[in-house]
This record gives structure tokens, sequence and C-alpha cells, in this order.
């Protein structure tokens, strides 16, 4: 039975991969924090191929993306996000991109909400 | 008297009243900046359930009085309010977080161009996005979307385009980069042409008298250039351009930290152009040929104690025109052609130097200064110009409080030194200006309601005495939203006989200078209303705004007394010029956005005892643009359409017949359109100018004898050249 579900999988999986521009929908958690990540993910997806649609939700940090088939998958799209600078589902951020981002973005920078009275 | 009384009664209370306020209440300062550290300026800090508040300084720093508990609304256009509770005795930084942006480059939502809310002055801000829709070239064609500034060829041979704002000439302009003045003395009329387009990251365009801060010669109007900065801008930046009339161009900006507090910026210049195009056939280049190189360093030195900034720019513009067959370096005198050819070096070196007080952010002394030499060589047939002018200009500025933010005062001196040798046709012409002065600027800001800055200088000048310069700009909010602006100011400057009616020389009339020039001086009055209505859910903003220049002295240009000559004199009677403009902007949907403006232009001027219109401009004139954007500009795509009344035309009736014009010209509609294409790195976009190929028929007269008695150039309404197609690319490396 194990191995039949697997095959029907695979297969189902394979018959939409061949349906070229095919629009798919998939909800990816990332690591965002803040609104300067939401535009930095939706501006960074904007120009990425096969990308239709980008949108991320803050207050539980899952992005919908809607994408063509034939033209990207939800691997290439999760490894596009890690090179951001944000965790995409299993896929961790990669660091020298999370180095890079701005202090707003990184971990435990709105925690205290202390942000407007980061001291120079 | 009963008028007196009452305002003494008003001031009086007034004054109490903040006597009364300033014990209960402490100073606090603050910088506001975004998460760049770039300072906000103009950001409006509000006393948190109250209507009282401040704007942020140029160096978004503000300073208010509050009560011990209040809190702070921090609020500033395309950012995040936030509400803070502040803290006494220490200048905090405080950061906005942009609300709808990416990447510290350009805000996407943001109005591209819009009306400076609370300024007392009538300022538009025009960023860089609404630059990227004139894809080429210069500072002239920057604003062919902007509906407050006209843009025209000014002959048919030198392919100079010329503004003018008002309906005046773009000479009563003051146009400075960063508070220098720039674009003036014998490159007043070309010097538009040397400020390329991708060089520039925002315009702040005032109409009406500007700044006593900065001179005596903003007399219509002032235009601010902030270039790129070596702070935040682009690591690397370059546009490559090319035209369906085979001209190039290429612009690299770099930018880059130094060490921590040490940043520049080098910005680089190119085109080429050496066609003969001749698409009218009548044996004149429409455009012609040439070639510039430009640089641009500058240096910023940001330490706690001092800002300072040191920079130079180096260009050399060549261009040679006429019939077909002169070329760069041809000879004007033994050619069989008739040439036009104008040649410029220029050699500028300036600084600005701020020291700051880290604990009183509201008071400060600047020093800017620069100097300049440059060497103009034209031709126009067997005529020949040569001039030279050197250039020194410092300002020293000191800024303060009275008491509290809601007065502030800038004053200071200034002084310039202009020499001039000019060499016209075997005369020589010699001026030297040596020019003090001393100014002084009120401005009254208790907040959004009510903005009022009133100043004035004394200047006294080594040929033509003492100028006194009165300036008042006041703003009063009806409502948010709605806004009354009233303005009146006099202004003065020095005319250049000869390179600013360089377009009378492209033509067989003598050039008499009937007598010795007097400065020129204007008043400058006006007003607007800015506003809006509600479609539905929309916003329909409107700005009405008149304006009313009156000239005491002017240099007149008349080209109507005889076709054969040009006479420049002072004017001898009266010198006026109305301008009436209605501009509205509609969102139709997030993406499309539309523009439409009507202009209404009366400018008058005694020509030999008449009052007359001043030929070459619309007494009407309609505008409109539509821009579409995709999220994050991935697709952008904008057109602009106008339509131009009919402009009066000299007379040329005393020519033959065969040679002689309409009194009027025809009226005509020019349309511009470009899209673009958005990637990671930049864009790549296609364009047109004058897509419907309009084109003034015949604007040389009698272009076959151009050594005769009845050729001229000068007489142009329309567009020479026709069509123009170009494609271009940007590319850009952000800075971390």
């Amino acid at each position: 039975m194990k191995v039949i579900n697997t095959l029907a999988f695979a297969l189902i999986t394979l018959s939409i991969q061949a349906q070229e521009g095919k629009i798919n929908r998939v909800e990816i958690q990332t690591s965002a924090v803040c609104e300067m990540c939401k535009d930095r993910i939706e501006y960074d997806l904007a120009f990425e191929k096969g990308i239709k649609f980008a949108d991320l939700n803050l207050e539980n940090k899952i992005l919908t993306v809607e994408y063509k088939t034939g033209k990207t998958s939800v691997e290439t799209i999760k490894k596009r996000i890690a090179k951001i600078g944000y965790t995409a589902d299993e896929i961790h951020r990669i660091p020298i991109s999370y180095e890079n981002l701005p202090a707003c973005c990184k971990d435990g920078a709105h925690d205290d909400e202390g942000h407007h009275e980061e001291q120079h | 008297m009963n008028h007196i009384h009452f305002f003494r009664r008003f001031m009086t209370a007034n004054l109490l009243l903040i006597h009364t306020f300033s014990f209960a209440q402490e100073q606090v300062s603050g910088k506001v900046e975004d998460i760049n550290h770039k300072p906000l300026v103009g950001a409006t800090v509000q006393i948190l359930g109250t209507t009282e508040g401040t704007v942020t300084n140029t160096d978004g720093i503000f300073s208010i009085l509050i009560e011990k508990d209040d809190k702070l609304v921090l609020s500033f256009v395309g950012y995040q309010n936030d509400t803070i509770a502040p803290v006494f005795g220490q200048t905090k930084h405080y950061k906005l977080i942009e609300s709808n942006i990416q990447l510290g480059d350009i805000v996407v939502e943001a109005e591209s161009s819009s009306l400076d809310e609370f300024d007392a002055k009538h300022t538009e801000l025009i960023l860089e996005s609404e630059l990227l829709k004139a894809a080429c070239c210069n500072l002239s064609e920057s604003f062919e979307t902007n509906a407050s500034v006209d843009v025209s060829f000014s002959d048919a041979v030198s392919g100079a385009k010329v503004i003018r704002l008002l309906g005046l000439d773009g000479r009563y302009v003051q146009i400075n980069r960063e508070n220098i003045p720039l674009v003036r003395g014998l490159s007043g009329r070309y010097g538009l042409g040397f400020i390329p387009g991708t060089w520039i990251q925002s315009i702040d365009l005032g109409k009406g008298a500007g700044t006593v801060v900065n001179g005596y010669e903003s007399m219509v109007g002032q235009i601010n250039l902030e270039f790129k900065k070596p702070e935040n801008s682009e690591k690397l930046y370059v546009n490559a351009y090319a035209n369906s009339f085979g001209r190039f161009e290429l612009n690299t900006n770099f930018a880059t930290d130094l060490n921590e507090k040490w940043s520049t910026v080098l910005l680089a210049h190119g085109d080429y152009f050496d066609f003969e195009l001749d698409r009218n056939d009548d044996g004149f280049m429409d455009l012609p040929r040439s070639r510039q190189i430009n640089i641009f360093n500058k240096y910023k030195y940001q330490g706690d104690k001092f800002v300072s900034q040191i920079g130079y720019n180096v260009l050399r513009d060549e261009k040679a025109g006429g019939q077909n067959g002169f070329d760069f370096g041809s000879d004007h005198l033994s050619s069989e052609f008739y040439g036009f050819s104008n040649n410029t070096t220029r050699i500028e070196v300036f600084g600005k130097t701020g020291l700051l007080f880290p604990h009183k952010p509201y008071k400060g002394w600047g020093l800017i200064y620069s100097g300049s030499y440059q060497k103009i060589e034209s031709g126009f047939g067997r005529r020949l110009y040569e001039g030279e002018e050197t250039t020194f200009y410092g300002n020293l500025i000191f800024q303060n409080i009275i008491g509290n933010s809601f007065h502030q005062y800038k004053t200071g001196a200034s002084i310039l030194y202009d020499d001039f040798d000019e060499v016209f046709q075997n005369s020589s012409f010699n001026r030297q200006e040596i020019v003090p002065g001393a100014y002084f600027e009120y401005s009254y800001l208790p907040g959004e309601q009510f903005s009022l800055t009133a100043g004035s200088r004394v200047d006294y000048h080594n040929l033509f005495g003492t100028y006194f310069t009165p300036r008042i700009h006041a703003r009063y909010q009806i409502k948010p939203g709605v806004n009354v602006r009233l303005s009146g100011g006099r202004g003065y400057r020095t005319p250049n006989a000869i390179t600013e009616n360089i377009p009378f020389l492209i033509s067989s009339r003598e050039f008499i200078v009937q007598e010795e020039l007097e400065p020129e001086v204007s008043w400058n009055t006006g007003g607007s209303l800015a506003t809006f209505v509600k479609i539905g859910q929309k916003k329909v903003n409107l700005v009405f705004d008149y304006f009313y220049t009156y000239f005491e002295n002017q240099m007149v240009v008349d080209q109507d007394a005889s076709s054969d000559a040009i006479f420049i004199s002072n004017l001898n009677g009266d010198s006026y010029a109305h301008s009436f403009q209605l501009e509205s902007s509609y969102d139709i949907t997030e993406r499309l956005k539309a523009k439409a403006a009507y202009k209404y232009y009366d400018v008058r001027t005694t020509l030999a005892g008449e009052l007359r219109r001043v030929p070459y401009i619309s007494r009407d004139r309609l505008f409109f643009n539509l821009e579409y954007a995709t999220k994050f500009e991935k697709w952008k795509a904008d057109a602009t359409v106008q339509w131009f009344g009919r402009k009066r035309l000299p007379n040329t009736s005393d020519k033959p017949e065969i040679f002689q014009q309409d009194g009027f010209s025809p009226d005509f509609v020019l349309v511009n359109a470009q899209i673009s294409r958005g990637f990671r790195w930049g864009n790549i976009y296609l364009g047109s100018e004058n897509l419907l190929n309009f084109k003034q028929d015949n604007p040389i007269i009698d272009a076959e004898n151009p050594f005769g008695e009845n050729f001229d150039a000068s007489i142009v309404w329309g567009p020479v050249p026709g069509r123009l197609v170009y494609v271009g690319l940007r590319y850009k490396i952000k800075r971390q």
C-alpha cells in the first residue's frame, strides 16, 4: 500500500509539473519579522522568474506565492528566500545574507518595541 | 489706527501666552532619521492629542516645548508614524521606517512629484522616479514631464533647449546645486545642458521669489538640485542611452564610504553625436554635432561636531552645427559653410562646512563657497564671440531659535566676485562685479496650521549701488490637505547681452546694444491654493496658483522693429507677466495615475514705446500625463501630451514677401512616451520624444543664402527635429 501511495503521489507530482504554465499556489513559513522584511521578500520575488504573486502575512509570517509550474518550483522559491536572508520552511537562511540585513530585520529587533529609542 | 491697536494687543497676548507656557514646559530636541541614519527633513513632530507641533530642519533635527508627560508623534510622507516619549536633556535619534519601500532606493508608493505641504514657500518636490520619466539627457529635459516649467528649443541651429517659469525666461530662475548658485553668468543660457539628469537625486522647484539666504537672483523662482549623495547613493549606477538620431550617452556614478566618517561620490558623463541630421532638407543640421565630457566628484566628512563637503566639477562641451559640412574645428571665417559652434570649458571647486552644536540641534554655523572659471568660444557664421568668467562665491550662515523652535532665524553675510572678459566681433567688454551682502530671515513655525518666513537682504554692488531685497512667504492651513500661500519679493540680476541672446545671433540681423545695460529688477507677488475634492473614496488634488511679475528694469530685446537688426536696451515703460496655473492629479487606481494642467500666460513688455505681447509664448497651454506601474515598477509606462496655443511671432513685414511669416504660429501638440521593464539589477527603457513627429515647417528663413541679408534661424516656435526614439539601460549595484 505504502509503495502504491508513494508511486501515486510521484505520478501526480509529475503530471502537475508536466502541465506547462499552470499556476500553483503555495504557502511558505518564513522568518520575516517586520514591514521591511515583507517588502524585501516581495520585491525580490516580483523579479524572480515564474512568480506571479507574492504576499507575506506579517502576523503568522506565512508567505503566499503563486507561480507558474513549468517555470519554477517550490524548491527554487525557498532557496531564493534563503538567499534573501530568511528561513523558508525547511530551508535554512544563508548566514551571509542574514548578516547583511538591516538591524530591524534581524531576530529580536522588535522584541522590546524599542526600535524608536535606539541609540545612535 | 484700530488695526495697529488690535495687532499690538494680539501680540502682547501672544507673548504672555508663550511666557506662561514656558513655566510649565521644557525644551526637548531630537533627530529624526531613516534606518540608514539619513536625516528626514520636514518630518512632522506633533504633541500627542493636540494640534501643536513643529517640523524637523534640514538636518532632520527638531526642538519643541512640551510638558513632562507629553508624547510626540513623528510622521513623514512614505514612513510609518511613531509615537515617542522624549528624553529631556539629550538629543536622541529616532528612526522612522519606510512604509512602502523597497531596499532604500525609490519610494514606490509616494507621489513622485508633489507640493511640500508645510513649507511657507510654494515648493514642488520632484523625486528621482519623476526624473526617470524623461530618460534623456540633462536638466532642461528633466522638466518635460512637469507642468510648471516650459521647455522649448531656442533656435533652429544650436539644439539648445531653454526653460520658462511663470511665462518668463529661465534666466530669472535661480538655479542652485545644494544651495550654491550654479547656472548663471555666461552659462546662464546653455548651463542646463551641463547637468546630466542621472546626477540629480531630487529637485525642489519654488515658484515666486525665493529665500534671501541664497542671494538676490531668484526673481521668479528657485530650482534647487540635490545631486547624488556620497553617503547614500548606489555603489555603482550606469545609464547607457542611444537614440535614433545617432546620439550616445554614458553616465557612470560611483559612491562609497572611505571610512567611518568620509564618503565620496564620483559622477561621470560623456555624450557623443556626430551626424549631419537634416530631416527637413534645408541644408542645415537640425541639431549640432556635439560631444561632452563632464566629471563631478565630491567628498563628505560627517563628524559629531561638524560636517564638511568638498568637491569639483570639470566640463568640456563642444558643439558644431549650421550648414551641412561644418564640423568640429572648422574655421568660421574661411569655411564655405555657415557654421555654428559653441565650445565651453568649465572648472569649479566648491565646498560646504557646517558647525553643529550637539546639545543645541537648532543652532548651527554654515559656510558655503565656490570658485569657478569658464571659457566660452562661439561662432555664428562670420561672427565670433569669446567670453571668460571667473567667479567666487562665499556665504556664511548662522541659524538659531528665539526662545523656542517656533521662532527660528537664519542670518549671515555673503560675497560675490564675478569677472567677465568678452570679445565680440573684435570689440571687447570687461566687467568686474564685487557684491558683499548681508541678510536676515525669520521663520515663525508654530505647527501645521501656519508658517511664515520673512527675510530681507542688503547688498552693495560695486557698479550698480545698493540692492535692497525684501521677501515674504506665508502659509495658512484651512484644514489638513488644504493650504493657502502668499508670497512677495524683489529680485535683481545683471544681464549678459551677448550670451543671453545667442539665438538672435544665428541670423543676418545686426546686433545692436543701444545703451549701457542696467541690472534687471523685478517684483514678484502671488499665491496659491492647494486643495482636494473627493470623488467617491478617492482624492483629486488641485493646485491653483497665480503670480504677477513686474519689472522695474529689464533687458529688452526688440526683434520687431526691423528684421535686419536686433535691438537690446533697458526697459522704457511697463513690462510684466501674469501667470495662472491649475493643476490636478488623480490616482485612477493604485497603479494608474493621471495629472492634468492648464496654464495661462499674459506676458507683455514695452517695445519702441508700445506695450506688446512677448513673442514665442503660448497664452494657453494644456498638459496631461498618465503613468502606469505594476508592483515594484517591474513594468512602468508613462505618456505626456501637451498642447501649445498659438504664439506671437516677431514682425517680418519688412522682408521680401516670400520670406514673410505669419504674425502667429499655429497651435500644436507634442507627445512623449516611455516604457520600462525593471529587474533586480536595474531596468531597460524604450521611449519616444515628439511621438507624433510634429515639426515646424521651414524654421530657417532663406536657408539657401545664409550669408545673405534675409537669413534668420531665430524665429523658432516649435520642434525642429522630428520624432526621436531612444533605448537605454540602467544598471545599479546597491549600497549595503
